[in-house]
């Protein structure tokens, strides 16, 4: 908090004041081509001397040449360098053009320093900041899908909710594997707070806070890939880098304008939608009372003292009678006596198209406004921003709000000493989040799985009677003391009843001061604060199936960096010589306060933890880490051709620290690398078709802490009996002798432009291997433990990434560029702690999701079919035959490769661009289909057999269905049919191998389609609008290929490492937005 | 460089070589010292929840012989557990409690003093002792072998070795000697206060307790070890076995997470368990007073406006039944205080009626203790024997009969105790259960397979375990339960 105070007091009193230029030789004014605005910190420097300067702020420069016929050269950051011979003049203005190709793209790379792209060793690509916000304005994330080779993004598909993001595989077995987030050269905190991450899901995704970033604040971002990239932010960037660099005041004169509007509007993709059939309603079969058909109960609901049909309301499944129009039945609606319709009978039909479960979805809508002043001159730039953020989710009764303030601004003190800060401020409130998992608050759980297709949703609007009580499809019992849920809640009551709501308040910021020695020593000093205060409240209404709850979980967390540099740049004759030398010291500091109220709420809707029947629970959380660390970076070039490069840190981290004082709490890693230019070699210089032929190799290590609290063992609390306290031994043993964990990579790459750059390649090779890796590992509960914290286990990843740039058509006015990002990763274990040969990711029923020694992570198991000279088998009754190994290798979560396709279309402003994204191979395990198809909800349980009979109809009357192409044992074709229920689930969910619910999850999807204008000036003139961009973005819009029926292949699970199952797939919208931006 | 410059740049090079204090990495929200007594009352509770449990998830022995059943969800009722890795469930609760007496016995062991107190804590050394013989012989006698003499070892054994069934048993009928004589030498000395659930640091109360546990393992090993039996019976005799009236239970605290197993199960508005037909349908041919204090009646008439009230279990494994179609358990079970029972006097009963009708001595004849069982598990529920319910053909005591009139009575008297119900059915064949639907008599398990992680954890010692105990299948027989010659009764269904 002191930090923040620190931050606020500077950015108030920092007024702008004068500063004296210097008398010189040789003067002019330097200026960007694309709008003409001076540019500070440009590079002069006299060509073959080490005389130069820099200049100030509003662009001007003077410097002393030794003659009047010497040449100057002119370099900045994302500019073409330019060279121009003085002939005698004095006076000399500059335009520079901005980097037209990649060539002399300058990046930023660690700890928030910029470099010449060409010098460095290692894979860094960078993406613009306006691609990001255009295109996903609630998730930068989500938008580096497809642009970026090597990593891989999983989408929300949830409000709010977390993306995935993995960088070159997965290297932790344990750990989240998401890369680190830094903005302006600080730590961002990216935990994620999803409020159940237990097997089976439940609860709700409340999205990883690395998205309170504004998108519309970030000017570009860099991802860092290998760990020679990310070495110099130490154990946290093990799994890559994601830096964002925030958009700053220009100087310019008065103050500028922009405002951008972006409103988007999304529908659920009706193809990533369960399918299901409208033949037959609901039952699990004939188990009914009545003597006609046994599908209905029998009860006289109406009181005409005839007994009636009445839908099974209990059965949450569909293999019930088949629809008839002239059949009158009782459905679930009438059966509450509150009810106008109580006791009437309707035809058993199905609902018409628009009464289905798909209506329950309505049309997401986001509206982003941004305004955005920023000004400067030759002592200082500001920037302020203001976002207003509002999206109404696809489920009824969510909607999402951030608001984001965002202050940024720097000053001269004097020609030494400038100091630069950064607030933002940022409010969230949310409401509604979607359940997730194989949960109730999911309302996917009963629409993929377990459901009655006679059920009308108009009907199902009505959810609560005149006197609260819960109306639901799925009650107990026919009678009305029995009107009760017995499985699910009616879907509008869980969105409406048992919602959640949450906010965030987060301040996050840093001030910085720098002070230039000489031209070529400068020294940064740090600091930067992140903190926020987050609070969940879910809720489960008296009524619902399930005891009433309130449960609100409070969190705080203050994290601190600070930074102190030293930087050096300096050239002597052909030899460039910069790099820093720095420390940091990190203090973290994330509390929790947990409260739920304990055997239900004694009034009801009265959300507070003391509204308890039993005494409420409260348990609190306190975790404080602290780390140090000293580093060095240098990098050596010579001649503009070669360059080296190396970097080495130290860190001594709490998290080892333990009872045992000779814990080794300290770790030492390097890295190395190096970069030869080829092109620019003696006699290569002139081979006119190749412009530019880079090859890299880098060898890294990082090392890495832990959690905190891992290395001393604490008792276990319960909940009292009455007076009585109870502890007991915790379940997982700690460990007092961890040693940091170590990551190693090996990288090599060309990068290479053709043809006036118009065929270029960017080609990447790399194995990573992590070790000493620190996990709870599973053993054997006889040890009296059910883990334990180890340090061991060894992951590789070794891969290939490509990408391939090309400008097939460029003329004045037309330019056409593809991109394509092609990669593929191999993940395997090597090992895991000695005497542990399998590590449990994940487990649904007899599904895991496992971490092998010899096989890649993310191995999915359990029973496979058995097979016949490669065809499945079937028993002789037509069942399909199961494996005996519980555990055999039914799959794998890990895609054989992906690519991205991008191709920009432009014609003078108007452009067009598409991103076609491509996973191929990976395997899902779909619980969704699984119970789809044991319920009879699923479209494959209707219909017609092979033999063109009703499947539904018995089998020896010509109906059934058939495991087609499969054998029996003796390898002749099967030709058995069984009734179609069985061949849903035969006599029980878990009696088909669990490799019929593995697929493929291969997709292709046309990812982002886009139209852009911008203005030309020429229209503009000398209006006082500066620049108009108009643009339409569709998301999502279509997924040209899947293997999958029923869901998007793509979905994700929950957050973190637990993917590669479906239960409850959430659906995936397809969006139009349309942004305007406007400067002043 | 000026020279002020260069002291700037000392002081920075001072700061990036100091070092700040960190930390130190020690929880501030978990206790690192508790006292004894907190961790003894967790155990309790957790391991006898564990036995009394009758989660679809973790313990599923009132399905496996037959008290209750399951509709809708039917696989742990019709004998599939991988999916729900029900065994895993029990295995990991019965070491994790293990562990916690262990940490009582640790914390206390090397406490001394006068000899009162030494005495007073050598009586809860050996409570904790015969709670823990409790866990292990339950755990046994679901799995055969399980690691004992190498279990709980932390770090220093992830991979226990399992230890002979056998041996075992052995081993725990060894430790009740030494405990009975611990406790009948401190019997004045006290032991353990209020954070004793179960009798509150009673010492006569925990030697009876233990003396019945003695018997139970020594009347298990009647066909297989008669001598060791019958010793085992006569010491536990000696020693003095809960009385009319005694038991042996967890009277529960009555507010979430300490209520009887049925009300946490049911509390809900969860519908799908209810009684299975084997013992409604038994009940109702017997005419048993007992059936109001174990399950409710429901309407069975399919008039309009007309009631017709009956017990109906459930069809056992059948996949759908109508739950309003079927009993349910008594009012009184649903209190959420409602105790759960480990021994009680009937069981003594039956366990003496079972050794006299092998000739054995006891205090009465085979047809006293066989009838006194009765009475005393109907008056353990407040009913009272019916007139001429002795002398029902399928009550009556005929020796010749005795397996089966113990078997069935004694598995009445034990309602509501699945695992001891499930023991009775092993190791007398009786009563006749019913296979369900598709399956037969033969499928009926007679153990649970090792827990599903144990290959993938401790794989060698699991793979000798597995055929040390013959096999880990569900079919193979406990070394206890012998047949005896007779096979399972296996009527044609």
């Amino acid at each position: 908090m002191k930090r923040f105070v620190f931050v606020l007091s500077l950015l108030l009193f920092a007024g702008f004041s004068a500063l004296q230029g210097q008398g010189v030789q040789v003067t002019g004014n330097v200026t960007g081509a694309d709008d003409g605005t001076a540019l500070p910190g440009v590079s002069v420097v006299v060509r073959g001397t080490t005389i130069g300067a820099v200049t100030d702020f509003e662009g001007n420069y003077s410097i002393t040449v030794p003659d009047a016929s010497a040449t100057l050269m002119f370099s900045f950051v994302g500019m073409l360098t330019q060279e121009v011979a003085l002939d005698g003049q004095t006076s000399l203005d500059v335009v520079l053009e901005s980097t037209s190709t990649e060539l002399d793209e300058v990046v930023v790379t660690a700890l928030g320093v910029s470099r010449e792209k060409k010098s460095l060793g290692y894979s860094v690509q960078e993406i613009d900041g306006d691609a990001v916000n255009s295109s996903s304005p609630s998730n930068f994330a989500a938008s580096l899908s497809g642009k970026i080779s090597g990593v891989q993004i999983k989408q929300p598909n949830t409000m709010g909710g977390s993306s995935n993001v993995l960088i070159r595989g997965s290297t932790s077995l344990t750990g989240n594997n998401q890369p680190l987030y830094v903005l302006d050269g600080v730590p961002v905190d990216n935990s994620n707070y999803a409020s159940n991450n237990g097997n089976y899901g439940g609860g709700f995704d409340y999205g990883n806070v690395a998205q309170d970033i504004n998108p519309n604040d970030i000017e570009s971002i860099s991802v860092l890939k290998g760990a020679a990239a990310s070495a110099l932010y130490g154990s946290r960037a093990a799994n890559g880098v994601i830096l964002i660099t925030t958009k700053k005041g220009k100087t310019r004169k008065g103050i500028g304008v922009s405002v951008n509007s972006n409103f988007v509007v999304g529908k659920v993709d009706k193809s990533t939608l369960p399918k299901q059939q409208y033949e037959y309603g609901a039952g699990y079969g004939p188990f009914g009372e009545d003597p006609d058909y046994s599908n209905f109960w029998w009860g006289d609901v109406d009181g005409d003292g005839a007994n009636d049909y009445i839908t099974i309301t209990a059965d949450d499944a569909s293999w019930g009678q088949k629809f008839d129009p002239n059949l009158m039945v009782v459905h679930w609606d009438a059966l509450d006596p509150s009810a106008s319709n109580y006791g009437e009978k309707r035809p058993w039909v199905a609902p018409p198209e628009g009464n289905r479960f798909d209506s329950f979805f309505e049309t997401n809508t986001k509206w982003v406004n941004t305004v955005a002043f920023d000004g400067g001159n030759k002592d200082g730039r500001f920037r302020l921003s203001y976002t207003n953020y509002s999206e109404k989710g696809f489920l009824p009764n969510s909607e999402l709000k951030k608001n984001s303030v965002n202050f940024s601004g720097s000053y001269n003190f004097s020609k030494k000493l400038s100091v630069s800060a950064n607030v933002s401020y940022t409010y969230q409130n949310a409401l509604g989040r979607m359940g997730t998992g194989y949960d109730g608050g999911n309302v996917m759980q009963s629409f993929g799985q377990w459901f009655q297709t006679n059920v009308d949703f108009t009907r199902l609007e009505q959810y609560e009677s005149p006197t609260g009580l819960h109306r639901t499809w799925n009650y107990a019992y026919w009678t009305p003391d029995r009107l009760s849920p017995i499985y699910f809640d009616n879907p509008y009551w869980v969105r409406y009843k048992n919602y959640e709501d949450d906010y965030r308040s987060r301040v996050l910021g840093y001030v910085s001061a720098d002070y230039k020695f000489t031209d070529w020593l400068t020294l940064t000093l740090r600091t930067a604060v992140d903190t926020y205060h987050d609070v969940q409240n879910e809720r489960l209404a008296e009524g619902s199936n399930g005891i009433s709850d309130f449960t609100t979980r409070q969190r705080n967390l203050l994290e601190s960096n600070t930074d102190v540099m030293l930087k050096f740049n300096k050239g002597f004759g052909q030899i460039s010589l910069n790099g820093l030398v720095g420390a940091n010291y990190r203090h973290r500091q994330q509390q929790r306060i947990t409260g739920s109220t304990v055997g239900g709420l004694v009034v009801p809707e009265f959300y507070s933890v003391t509204n308890s029947v039993d005494p409420y629970n409260v348990s609190e959380y306190l975790g404080i880490l602290g780390e140090q660390s000293a580093y060095a970076n240098v990098s050596v070039g010579y001649g503009g051709f070669v360059y080296l490069e190396g970097t080495a840190r130290v860190d001594q981290s709490s998290t080892l620290r333990g009872l045992n004082p000779d814990a080794e709490d300290t770790y030492f890693y390097p890295s190395v690398a190096g970069t030869l230019l080829i092109h620019e070699l003696g006699g290569l210089k002139d081979v006119s078709w190749m412009n530019y032929l880079k090859l890299r190799l880098n060898y890294a290590q990082v090392g890495a802490g832990t959690g905190v609290y891992r290395t001393i063992s604490t008792y276990g609390q319960g909940t009292n009996w009455g007076n009585l306290s109870l502890f007991s031994v915790a379940n997982t043993l700690q460990n007092p002798n961890l040693k940091s964990e170590n990551t190693s990579s090996l990288e090599a790459g060309i990068e290479a432009f053709f043809f006036e750059s118009r065929v270029g390649i960017d080609l990447a090779v790399y194995k990573t291997n992590s070790f000493d890796q620190i996990f709870s590992v599973p053993v054997s509960r006889a040890s009296g433990y059910n883990s334990m914290y180890v340090n061991g286990g060894e992951v590789e990843n070794k891969g290939l990434e490509i990408a391939l740039h090309l400008v097939p058509v460029k003329t004045a006015d037309w330019q056409w560029n593809i991109d394509v990002n092609w990669f593929t990763n191999q993940n395997t274990v090597i090992s895991l702690a000695e005497g542990v040969p399998s590590l449990q990711l994940m487990r649904q029923w007899g599904t895991y999701i496992t971490a092998a020694a010899g096989e890649p992570y993310g191995t999915i198991k359990g029973t496979n079919y058995v097979y016949t000279d490669g065809k499945i088998t079937v028993e002789d009754n037509g069942y399909l035959m199961v494996g005996d190994d519980p555990l055999e290798v039914i799959g794998n979560i890990q895609p054989d490769w992906n690519m991205g396709i991008a191709s920009r279309l432009s014609w003078k402003g108007l452009s067009f661009y598409a991103l076609v994204d491509w996973q191929h191979g990976g395997d899902i395990s779909s619980f969704n289909t699984r119970y789809g198809w044991a319920t009879g909800v699923y479209a494959e349980t209707a219909g017609n057999n092979p033999k063109g009979n009703p499947q539904r109809d018995p089998v020896a009357d010509g109906g059934g269905n058939i495991f087609e192409g499969a054998v029996f044992e003796d390898g002749t074709p099967n030709d058995v049919y069984v009734p179609a229920f069985r061949w849903g689930r035969y006599w029980h969910y878990g009696n088909s191998p669990e490799a019929r619910y593995v697929f493929d999850a291969s997709y292709i999807k046309l990812r982002e389609l886009s139209l852009s204008y911008a203005l030309p000036a020429t229209v503009l003139g000398d209006s006082f609008i500066r620049g108009v961009n108009i643009s339409v973005v569709g998301r999502n819009l279509w997924i040209i290929h899947k293997n999958v029926e029923h869901f998007d292949p793509e979905i994700m699970y929950t957050a973190g490492n637990m993917q590669g199952i479906e239960n409850g797939a959430i659906p995936s919208l397809k969006s139009v937005g349309v942004n305007v931006k406007l400067d002043f | 460089m000026k020279i002020k410059n260069i002291y700037l740049l000392i002081l920075v090079l001072g700061v990036l070589v100091s070092s700040c204090e960190l930390p130190d990495n020690v929880d501030p929200k978990a206790a690192t010292d508790v006292p004894a007594e907190t961790i003894l009352t967790n155990a309790l509770r957790d391991g006898l929840n564990l036995i009394d449990n009758m989660s679809q998830n973790t313990n599923v022995s009132r399905m496996l012989c037959q008290y209750i059943g399951m509709t809708q969800y039917t696989e742990p009722s019709r004998y599939e557990f991988s999916d729900r890795s029900i065994q895993d469930s029990y295995w990991n609760t019965t070491y994790l409690t293990l562990n916690d007496f262990k940490e009582v016995k640790m914390l206390i062991q090397d406490l001394s003093g006068s000899d009162a107190f030494n005495r007073m804590n050598a009586n809860r050394l050996a409570i904790v002792d015969i709670m823990e013989v409790l866990l292990y012989h339950n755990l046994v006698d679901i799995v055969g072998g399980v690691p004992y003499t190498e279990a709980l070892g932390g770090f220093d054994n992830k991979t226990p070795v399992y230890d002979d069934q056998v041996a075992i048993y052995t081993d725990l009928q060894a430790r009740l000697t030494a405990d009975i004589a611990t406790l009948t030498a401190g019997i004045n000395d006290g032991s353990w206060g209020a954070e004793d659930l179960v009798f509150q640091g009673d010492v006569a109360m925990w030697k009876k307790f233990a003396a019945t546990v003695k018997a139970r393992l020594g009347m298990r090993l009647a066909d297989v070890n008669p001598s060791t039996a019958q010793a085992e019976l006569a010491a536990a005799i000696t020693a003095g076995m809960l009385e009319a009236g005694e038991a042996m239970q967890l009277p529960w605290f009555g507010s979430s997470p300490h209520n009887n197993t049925i009300y946490t199960m049911f509390a809900g508005g969860r519908e799908d368990y209810g009684p299975a037909n084997t013992i409604v349908d038994m009940m109702n041919d017997l005419g048993d007073a007992r059936l109001p204090a174990f399950f409710t009646q429901t309407d069975t008439s399919t008039e309009v406006g007309v009631e017709k009230l009956a017990y109906v279990g459930i069809p056992y494994g059948e996949i759908t039944v109508p739950y309003n179609s079927i009993s349910h358990f008594s009012d009184a079970s649903f209190e959420a205080s409602f105790p759960a029972t480990f021994a009680c006097h009937a069981e003594v009963q039956f366990i003496l009626a079972e050794a006299a009708a092998r000739g054995w001595t006891t205090p009465l004849t085979a047809q006293e203790h066989y009838e006194a069982g009765i009475a005393e598990s109907h008056a353990f529920w407040g009913v009272t024997v019916p007139a001429g319910y002795l002398a029902l053909p399928d009550v009556a005591w005929d020796n010749a009969r005795n397996k089966e009139l113990i078997g069935t009575q004694k598995w009445l008297a034990l309602y509501n105790r699945g695992q001891e119900g499930w023991c009775v059915w092993r190791s007398f064949d009786w009563p006749v259960l019913n296979p369900p639907p598709d399956l037969s008599y033969t499928d009926i398990p007679f153990r649970m397979p090792y827990p599903y992680n144990e290959p993938d954890l401790n794989p060698d010692n699991y793979a000798n375990a597995a055929s040390a105990v013959g096999g880990d299948n569900v079919r193979t027989r406990l070394f206890w339960d012998a047949t005896d010659g007779t096979p399972n009764p296996s009527p044609s269904f």
